[in-house]
């Protein structure tokens, strides 16, 4: 396969100004909208099928079915809502962010549709907080929508701000915000679909899902499954970072080969430095090692190697990155976000934390490597969100994949990299994020600053 | 009961049929095996799943350990808990590693200790060391979270029970987490206290040691003490409680969960005034006024040598001021002393009762079940009555319309619509009988001002029945009850009153105006019953002995000197007012948990006055009331002081906006030349024209007043 | 209160439940005061119609909310793991020299906040530096003194 840019969600933007409403109708925007309004919901549900796109926001649903759970309305009566995930909050992803910043107009022609899919008359955007920027073209975009009764309908599109917590990107904790309330994800059952916002029902999906659907009803759904490979159809905003050459978000066909997308459109690891490993989908994917990267970028071949596309934010580290320091890194993020709800999460992160901080001190005994994978199997499965489940997972890959380092670590009373590792003694904002000076917690710094 | 569709589902290998709906949890119980929670406790809404402690393996469902305690039981199911199923074995005992890798074992010290849940789920399910080499989390502790309740946040294990009962049940918003993951914390704002109605809940909410009652700390072991059951006497609810006593003190009091009067739910002032048994000024000997000398500690033989005395010498013309706190058995007791053996008739009663409830009786429960309650009579429900509130609030978290204003179409129209009345007492029970039969309520409530004035009247009335005439001048009155000893009606009477024969516990109330004061008892030191607002009969046992002899007995004796016999047991005085009021109930039917005697009679319709009207002729009527932390218990617990109202002047939105007013605005009250200044505080639990102010915030303000900013 | 608490009152009216409008609420409080301190909670309650202390918890709970007194300008920088693997780490200490203070700190006249942040969500132009929640993206370290420079000119 090659690997080009195939833009979908993205076309044209490079070329106009599409953030402006008269440009983004001069190639034909908002036709979509004005041809799903001429269909059924039904039958609209029917060409999403047909395309076989599935959520962008992480967990890969298919996006008809997700949309055909909910009730109709003799069976339940209360009004239907769609909220639109604009959280982004992923590390490594920031896809979401350029979609809303350059194309808001085929975004919300996505949510138009969508509301008139699932007979919703009132959407709301839950976007992140710090995004200003994408917010302001928003705003503008919706005011320029306003003056347009023919393309608004009946719908009210409500742009919600978040104020800082990634488990708000998480569908149940985006309502509990949404509703006013502190961030903790809700268990499901009941599913949004049927209890979702304000106990009624729900469809969540993801900015980038929103955007995908215009295409799809213009070109069809089958057209659209023609591209990418199966189970993985359609294109596919993937966000670049880390030590590659040329960071930045490269839509491109589903499937394409992961070394392709680093080296072809990433341009390399830089400064002649060797690749050390990928991680494929946002902190919250496993890692793969230098040698794994011969793979398609598919939900399918991804799954092969236990790992995921999740977010489509690909991390690439060099030779030089301490994979213990990695670990902290990435927990001390997941311990910094849980929303303290369920135990094994809120408890277990903070703990793997702290072994980590002696692994990497050179403090640990050998025992404390296996109680690190212990911990990890013991939050693992057991959280009411995937969160905690996350960094127990992905760390667990990092000593999978790079045990002889952590071995090391314990082998040589500290840790091999000194200095040099990039991540060396990264200041993670876990103390200052606290509002209440009130807990006289034990320096958790392995080295002084 | 067997409508109710049954569902089979297999747990631990046994089949166990239960009815659609029922918790796993629930489900598993009754199979006789336990499915252990922290979090879970459906009186707090919907399950949260948030500890971790119930994970069992469930079939159908994800290939993962599921909580137990967010599912109902599903025909076909399959449950395994750690009994059968290693998964959930090792998850459960994970979720418990994880709970004590910062907890601080501090459990020598620790007020739980012994009766404490994380204790017992630890023994049986924990491991049995720990892998945790690192410092813990450490705070100061323990921080006042109010003058009553202790918080100790090293032993808080998160489970948001504490701050679910303060948002979904007392629905007060002040107790509540702060900060996220491994920061949380249960806090109050800044370091303002948890100043509610119903904060003393939390402490038995928690499942560990960290939130604890600072009248109980390091008060006693689990195994040096007794738990009595017996009711609550601070208001006519009854909430049904467990006295815990040590060496003969009462320590502490607990709820006792009766699911139709309290749900296991009490009121600050039932758990915590009870010190007022130790008070200060308690009185336990009798006085008798000696001329210029003033009140003298006598014996009670010589004080009950003078009652006789003062009693004959009154002849007949006595006015007899009961309190509605007196056990059914001594209210009985004493009008057959007066109304038989003095034919002293006249009382003044703490209620004006009406038998035109009678035929909407239903337990409270069934407030949470109506579909409209319509609240009536413009006092504050949570100071009469504190409990209903809750019942209240239940129902309309169920989706139930509380009206405040009467609409009578919306009650006509309602499947199950409840009347509740809480105003001027008078006809009270009378009126929303008569609505309710008017208007096809299925249930009607009264809410009298005291704790056992439905049994008192009972008790008053079937004594004897001859027609009472106000004597003038009144020979002696007697004052029995600390209640009745502060009503400024009965102090009026005094005036009036040769002689004044006074009953109370304090000795503040005895100053002054009596000629012999006889020392009282609490409930908390009386065997008895009581009749609570829905019409049930009640015991009340004695759970410690009070410093001074029981008033039944003394009764006894003083009633013996004028011919008539009345047994110093309750139980046998029961018997005989039982055999006319109660339908012949025996003492021992009573029960530990009282049931309630269903609906009698037909609904009749009453002669009643109207409603009053809300705003007078020239401006806002002033409902005062007598707050639910006031009266001469509450007064003698110092760590109670807090909870005194506010002082506040609650207004209907409509009003305020009227005249400008917003919430937390200071105003100006206003009638007949004094005025009293106030903030406002915006209700929509009030009817337009109507505002209200506690008692003691009131002071000389006439029924009609004005606002202004 | 008067416009704080009509404005309150309008976004109450974009939702079907007065509590969706915590965070809008919260976030203009903070505008108004700088920072959530405990009268502009209860502001935020009066208005809302709730209590002090349920604002506080909604507020706790997120990392924009500040309950402490933060500087006249914030400076953000990310140091997740896409901007600390290209030099994060040296961009915050370029910070910490220019200001003379460390990363949680408030320089002395009350100007400047430094903190460090969670994924900003620009990681492919990391280093992303948030200056009064604007995006800088690729910041060096080198580029940092003229960003602090900026500030106190008061551009
Ligand atoms: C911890 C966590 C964080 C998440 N963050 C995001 C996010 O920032 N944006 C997003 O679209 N989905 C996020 N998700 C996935 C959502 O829960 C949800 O699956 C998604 O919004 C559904 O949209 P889609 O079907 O269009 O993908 C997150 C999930 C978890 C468990
Ligand atoms: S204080 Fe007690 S009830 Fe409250 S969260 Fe902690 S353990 Fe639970
Ligand atoms: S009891 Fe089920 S999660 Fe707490």
């Amino acid at each position: 396969m090659a690997t080009e840019v195939r833009e979908i969600v993205m076309a044209d933007a490079g070329e106009r100004d599409l953030t402006k409403l008269a440009e983004y109708e001069a190639i034909g925007g908002y036709q979509a909208l004005q041809k799903a309004r001429g269909m059924t919901p039904a039958a609209i549900i029917d060409e999403l099928n047909a395309s076989e796109l599935r959520g962008r926001g992480g967990a890969f649903f298919p996006t008809w079915r997700k949309w055909s759970f909910v009730p109709k309305p003799d069976q339940n009566p209360n009004p239907h809502y769609l909220v639109v995930n604009a959280d982004e909050s992923e590390p490594g992803s920031f896809k979401d962010n350029e979609i809303m910043a350059r194309v808001p107009h085929r975004f919300l022609e996505g949510c138009l549709i969508t509301a008139h899919a699932v007979d919703s008359q009132n959407v709301f955007i839950y976007i992140r907080g710090e995004y200003t920027g994408p917010y302001e073209v928003l705003v503008g975009a919706l005011e320029e929508l306003h003056a347009r009764a023919d393309l608004r309908g009946d719908v009210t599109i409500v742009l919600h701000r978040g104020a800082g917590a990634y488990i708000c990107g998480e569908e149940t904790a985006l309502l509990e915000s949404l509703e006013g309330k502190r961030g903790q994800p809700r268990t499901k059952p009941p599913f949004p679909a049927v209890q979702g916002l304000y106990a009624s029902p729900t469809v969540v999906n993801n900015v980038e899902t929103m955007a995908t659907v215009p295409p799809i009803i213009t070109m069809g759904g089958a057209e659209y499954a023609q591209l990418g490979v199966p189970y993985s159809r359609g294109t596919r905003l993937v966000s670049l970072s880390g030590h590659v050459a040329n960071g930045g978000n490269y839509e491109i066909e589903n499937g394409v080969s992961l070394r392709d997308l680093i080296y072809d459109l990433g341009g390399g690891v830089p400064g002649g430095r060797q690749l050390k490993a990928v991680i494929p989908g946002g902190s919250s994917t496993s890692i793969l090692r230098y040698d794994e990267i011969d793979v398609g970028y598919d939900f399918n071949s991804l799954l092969k190697l236990d790992t995921a596309m999740g977010s489509a934010g690909v991390i690439v580290l060099d030779d030089r990155c301490c994979m213990v320091q990695l670990g902290i890194r990435v927990n001390e993020f997941y311990e910094h976000e849980s929303c303290g709800k369920c135990t094994p999460c809120r408890e277990g992160t903070r703990w793997m934390t702290q072994i980590l901080r002696r692994l990497e001190a050179g403090d640990a005994e050998q025992h404390e490597l296996d109680l690190l994978l212990d911990v990890c199997d013991r939050i693992n499965e057991k959280c009411l969100c995937p969160l905690g489940e996350t960094a127990a997972i992905t760390v667990a890959s990092y000593v999978e994949k790079f045990r002889e380092e952590f071995q090391t670590h314990i082998d040589e009373g500290g840790c091999p990299f000194g200095d040099s590792s990039p991540l060396h003694d990264v200041l993670a904002p876990v103390a200052q994020h606290t509002h209440q000076g009130w807990c006289q917690t034990p320096s958790l710094r392995g080295t002084a600053r | 009961m067997n409508t109710a569709e049954l569902v089979s589902l297999t747990l631990d290998g046994e089949a166990v049929q239960v009815p659609k709906g029922t918790g796993l949890v629930e489900a598993a119980l009754a199979a006789g095996i336990e499915i252990p929670v922290f979090c879970y406790e459906p009186r707090l809404g919907p399950p949260v799943g948030a500890c971790r402690m119930c994970l069992c393996e469930v079939q159908p469902g994800p290939p993962k350990p599921q909580a137990a305690c967010t599912l109902t039981a599903q025909d076909g199911m399959i449950v395994k808990t750690a009994l059968t199923s290693e998964v959930a074995r090792v998850a459960q005992n994970a979720t418990l590693e994880f709970i004590l890798v910062n907890h601080p074992l501090d459990c020598p010290v620790c007020d739980k200790g012994g009766e404490c849940p994380l204790q017992d789920l630890t023994f049986r399910y924990g491991p049995g060391n720990t892998r945790m080499t690192f410092p813990k989390r450490t705070f100061d502790k323990p921080i006042p979270i109010s003058p009553l309740i202790a918080l100790d946040r090293e032993r808080c294990i998160l489970c948001y029970r504490c701050t679910r009962f303060s948002e979904i049940v007392a629905e007060d918003n002040q107790l509540i987490a702060r900060n996220r993951g491994s920061q949380s914390q249960i806090a109050t704002f800044e370091d303002e206290p948890y100043r509610a109605h119903f904060t003393g809940n939390v402490i038995e909410l928690c499942p560990v040691g960290a939130l604890t009652s600072t009248q109980y700390r390091f008060e006693g072991r689990p195994w040096e003490i007794q738990n009595v059951p017996t009711v609550c006497g601070m208001c006519p609810v009854g909430c049904n409680i467990d006295a815990t006593t040590r060496e003969g003190k009462v320590k502490r009091i607990l709820s006792r969960n009766h699911h139709e009067v309290d749900q296991g739910w009490l009121c600050d002032k039932g758990r915590f005034a009870f010190t007022h048994l130790r008070a200060d000024d308690r009185l336990t000997d009798p006085l008798l006024r000696v001329r210029r000398r003033g009140l003298e500690e006598v014996s009670w033989e010589r004080a009950i040598d003078e009652a006789e005395r003062l009693l004959r010498e009154a002849e007949g013309r006595i006015v007899t001021a009961l309190s509605g706190s007196e056990t059914v058995e001594e209210a009985y007791a004493l009008a057959r002393l007066l109304r038989r053996g003095l034919g002293s008739h006249n009382a003044v009663l703490p209620e004006e009762v009406s038998d035109a409830l009678d035929a909407f009786r239903l337990p409270l429960s069934a407030i949470a079940d109506a579909d409209v309650v319509a609240v009536l009579g413009d006092a504050p429900v949570v100071e009469r009555a504190p409990i209903v509130e809750l019942w209240i609030k239940e129902a309309r978290r169920r989706g139930a319309r509380v009206l405040y204003e009467l609409d009578e179409d919306e009650v006509r129209n309602a499947e199950r619509a409840t009347l509740i009345w809480c105003g001027p007492d008078g006809q009270g029970g009378a009126r929303v009988g008569e609505l309710a039969q008017r208007l096809g309520a299925s249930g009607a409530f009264y809410l009298p001002e005291t704790a056992n004035g439905r049994g008192v009247c009972d008790a008053w009335a079937v004594a004897a029945d001859d027609e009472a005439a106000r004597p003038d001048p009144i020979g002696l009155l007697l004052v029995s009850g600390d209640e009745a000893a502060k009503n400024p009606a009965v102090r009026a009477f005094a005036e009036q009153a040769e002689r004044v024969i006074v009953i109370a516990m304090f000795q503040e109330l005895a100053g002054g105006w009596a000629d012999l004061v006889l020392p009282g008892t609490s409930y908390l030191e009386r065997d008895g019953t009581f009749v609570n607002l829905e019409g049930r009969i009640q015991r009340l046992r004695r759970t410690v002995i009070p410093p001074v002899p029981d008033e039944l007995a003394w009764i006894a004796k003083l009633a013996e000197r004028f011919g008539v016999e009345i047994s110093p047991y309750p139980s046998a005085v029961f018997a005989e007012v039982s055999e006319i009021a109660f339908g012949g109930m025996p003492f021992g039917e009573v029960g530990e948990f009282a049931s309630l005697p269903s609906a009698t009679g037909e609904p009749t319709t009453p002669e009643i006055e109207p409603l009053p009207r809300a705003a007078t002729k020239t401006g806002l009527r002033l409902v005062r009331y007598r707050p639910l932390f006031s009266g001469p218990a509450v007064e003698r617990v110092p760590e109670l002081q807090f909870q005194r109202p506010a002082a506040e002047v609650e207004l209907a939105e409509d009003d305020a906006h009227a005249r400008g007013i917003r919430n937390g605005d200071d105003v100006t009250v206003r009638s007949n030349g004094t005025s009293v200044t106030l903030r406002a505080r915006l209700t929509r639990e009030l009817r337009t024209g109507v505002v209200r102010i506690a008692d003691e915030h009131a002071a000389e303000l006439q029924p009609s007043v004005e606002i202004t900013t | 209160m008067s416009a704080f608490y009509d404005e309150v009152q309008e976004i109450k009216a974009q939702y079907p439940d007065w509590r969706s409008a915590t965070l809008p609420a919260l976030r203009l409080a903070q505008e108004k005061h700088g920072y959530l301190s405990p009268d502009a909670l209860r502001e935020c309650a009066e208005a809302l119609g709730t209590t002090p202390a349920f604002c506080e918890s909604v507020a706790s709970f997120y990392d924009m909310y500040h309950l402490r007194p933060v500087g006249r300008h914030l400076v953000e920088v990310c140091t997740n793991v896409s901007c600390a693997l290209v030099g994060a780490q040296q961009v915050l200490e370029g910070f910490e020299r220019e200001l003379g203070i460390r990363a949680g700190e408030t320089t002395g006249d009350g100007e400047v906040t430094l903190r460090t942040i969670e994924c900003l969500g620009g990681c492919g132009w990391a280093t992303i530096v948030a200056i009064d929640n604007k995006y800088r993206t690729h910041v060096m370290p080198d580029g940092v003194q003229a960003i602090v420079e900026g500030l106190r000119n008061g551009d």
